[in-house]
């Protein structure tokens, strides 16, 4: 372009030099001698093409290539003033345009890299879609719940990201009626979970429809403690009605003669009697599990001989031990430190613990109770042969109402609160325990209590 | 980009009505495999109920599929993408298919006791054809031969835990003690079949992908 306009100067410049020449030649014919005339003409010329040039060709050049790069985005470009009023005038507007252009610019940035941090630092997630169902924005939090990046997504469509029926089929629904809707959702990768949606039409200025907005909250956890609580309801009620049942039909049996016979009274009075134990047993249980976790109960703090407490528990079990044809033995060093603590509570550990390890240990088992101690500690590991706990179950046996394979752990009479209640004491008493296990070979529960005098922390 | 407009919207679509039916078929496979589990024969119910819904969609893009060969007559990449839709949907439809027949297999087993070891080795078999076929999907949505191939690396690890599953039964089987454990045993051999062939049919799927993507067919594994 400017190269072009170049050529068309000096063409001109020559056109013009002919003309000037002609004029020469009319005017001074017989005076001056063409050689001249052409030469200064030629210089004079030449002085005036520099000025030109200097005054508007180059600041237009400039302007040319600065303007150039700003419509290509880059707003970093200056221009420098000019002599000439009229092009010191333009470059100047130019200017302030470009200053104007980057204070929007970075008005908006500013505002978008707010918006997306708001959306990023938000536990729902957030999605936006086009009106074809593609995908405009994301979140973090999407990309946590999915495991994906993403930049792999934008402009895809929603069963892309997703894979699921519902979803879809709710983005078809607002999309057509616009109008809102909510609904539960259940995603299968990458983990199975659940989540509460929301999914909301998205509208301009005009009122049209732009696309949607779907919020997405987890609730897997949620939904897990709700379905441990119904299970914990049907069991209690099942472990509630056992002995209830028992009871009031041998009351019956009583009222119907079995009175009169006073070998049969005192045999039922004996299954009555063991019937309310079991009951009166679950219903401590529970309070006690409350009362632990609400912290009220009170901690009669004293130096505990561990020794003894293992003895006397150990004695209790044996009988039941035997019944199942299970050995049952205790294995400690001649010495073993005082703790500080509630006898009762650790007296109520081990017996949790070692109720567990006969109970899911199958006859001709066997049951240890180790003690070891170090510099600091006491250990005490209660150990079986039985039937184990897959890895997968391992870290939530502790949790209250959690128990591996329902359908067995309710056929053995277990709610799942005693590894609850014994975590909640060891806590209390500012140890800790760990739990091992292989499936079919059997377990292992390590308790770990310091021995040095501990703070009553409660 | 060629001028067919409309032409090239099909495309998309059919490549959408593709992903909904496979996420039907993931969700019902893994619906199928977890009220197994759970010994949840609502659900069970609930899943066999439900493949009528997959029966029609397969229809629908049938119908639709042979429509846009017929009408638009695709050539090269265009063309394979028909194709290989055609084939999705009959692989999808009999995934979902093997899926009711473990849901009925449900219903047939439960108040039976149940063999834990079958229990474990079956949900094992599961995740692993669930991730086949998740894989062979992803690869799909993000056009990646090289994830396809990957993906049926798999298969032998569902071969493996399925011998698992035999021994296992026929060992139960054995045991004259528990006479009632034959018909448990029995239909976990079956399911255990039934993961097989769905495994199958994301093989078949990925090799199909490949196919998409490179031209080139190759017999995988
Ligand atoms: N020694 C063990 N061997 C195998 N499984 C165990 C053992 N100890 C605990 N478990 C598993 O952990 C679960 C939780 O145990 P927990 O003691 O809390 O409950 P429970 O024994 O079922 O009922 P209860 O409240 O009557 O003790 C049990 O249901 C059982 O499946
Ligand atoms: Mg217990």
């Amino acid at each position: 372009m400017i190269k072009n306009n170049i050529w068309r100067a000096i063409i001109n410049y020559f056109f013009i030099l002919l003309i000037f020449l002609a004029i020469l030649q009319f005017y001074f014919f017989y005076y001056l001698n063409l050689g001249w005339a052409l030469l200064t003409s030629f210089i004079f010329a030449l002085g005036l093409g520099w000025i030109l040039f200097k005054q508007v060709i180059s600041p237009l050049k400039k302007m040319n290539m600065v303007t150039k790069a700003i419509g290509q985005g880059n707003l970093n470009q200056e221009l420098p003033f000019y002599g000439q009023k009229e092009i010191s005038q333009l470059a100047q507007n130019i200017n302030d345009l470009v200053r104007q252009q980057k204070k929007v610019l970075a008005q908006i940035t500013a505002e978008k890299n707010r918006i997306q941090t708001i959306l990023n630092s938000m536990m729902e997630g957030v999605i936006a879609l086009d009106k074809q169902g593609n995908i405009l924005l994301l979140n973090s939090a999407v990309e946590n719940f999915l495991g994906i990046a993403q930049e792999a997504y934008l402009g895809k469509n929603i069963l892309s990201l997703i894979r699921n029926y519902d979803l879809e089929r709710a983005v078809k629904r607002v999309l057509k009626s616009e109008k809102p809707i909510t609904q539960e959702l259940q995603l299968i990768y990458p983990e199975p979970s659940f989540y509460y949606l929301k999914a909301t039409p998205l509208k301009n200025q005009e009122q049209e429809k732009e696309g949607i907005v779907i919020l997405l909250r987890n609730i897997t956890k949620e939904k897990r403690l709700d379905q441990m609580r119904t299970e914990f309801v049907a069991n209690i009620s099942h472990e509630l009605r056992t002995p209830l049942t028992s009871i009031s039909g041998f009351l019956e049996t009583l009222r119907d003669g079995a009175i009169d016979d006073p070998a049969a009274t005192h045999r039922i009075l004996e299954i009555m009697s063991k019937e309310t134990g079991r009951l009166a047993k679950l219903i401590n249980d529970l309070l006690h599990l409350s009362k632990i976790e609400e912290r009220r109960v009170v901690h009669r703090w004293q130096l505990v001989q561990l020794k003894e407490i293992i003895n006397q528990v150990a004695a209790m079990f044996q009988p039941q031990a035997q019944q199942k044809s299970l050995s049952l033995t205790v294995e400690m060093p001649v010495e073993l430190p005082c703790v500080s603590g509630d006898p009762d509570l650790l007296a109520q550990v081990l017996t949790n613990l070692v109720d567990n390890a006969i109970k899911y240990t199958p006859p001709d088992g066997h049951v240890l109770i180790r003690a070891t101690t170090d510099k600091d500690n006491v250990q005490v590991e209660v150990k079986d042969t039985g039937i184990g706990i897959p890895p997968e179950d391992l870290p939530r046996v502790f949790e209250r109402f959690y128990r591996v394979e329902k359908a067995r752990a309710r056929e053995l009479g277990g709610i799942g609160v005693g590894l609850a209640i014994v975590k909640h004491i060891i806590k209390a008493h500012g140890g800790s325990i760990k739990a091992e296990s292989i499936p079919h070979q059997g377990s292992a529960f390590k308790v770990t209590l310091p021995t040095e005098k501990i703070e009553t922390e409660e | 980009m060629r001028a067919r407009g409309t032409f090239e919207q099909e495309l998309t679509d059919l490549q959408q009505d593709i992903l909904r039916l496979a996420s039907l078929t993931e969700e019902t496979i893994y619906g199928a495999v977890q009220f197994l589990l759970q010994q949840d024969v609502a659900g069970a119910n609930q899943i066999i109920s439900g493949d009528v819904l997959i029966d029609k969609l397969a229809q629908e893009i049938e119908d639709k599929c042979v429509k846009l060969i017929a009408t638009q007559q695709p050539i090269a990449y265009d063309l394979r993408l028909a194709i290989t839709s055609l084939k999705f949907l009959v692989s999808l439809e009999r995934m979902a298919d093997y899926a009711v027949n473990i849901a009925r297999a449900t219903l047939y087993i439960y108040g039976y006791p149940l063999n834990r070891q079958l229990m474990e080795y079956t949900s094992k078999m599961s995740r692993v054809v669930q991730q086949m076929i998740k894989e062979a999907l992803d690869a799909y949505v993000y056009n990646d031969a090289q994830r396809a191939r990957e993906m049926c690396s798999l298969d032998d690890e569902v071969d493996f835990i399925s011998a698992k599953i035999f021994q296992e039964a026929v060992r139960a089987m054995r045991e004259k003690t528990q006479p009632q454990i034959v018909i448990p045993a029995v239909y976990f051999l079956l399911i255990s079949r039934y993961l097989e062939r769905i495994a199958d049919h994301a093989t078949n799927i990925g090799e199909e992908v490949i196919f998409l993507i490179t031209g080139e067919k190759r017999e995988l594994n």
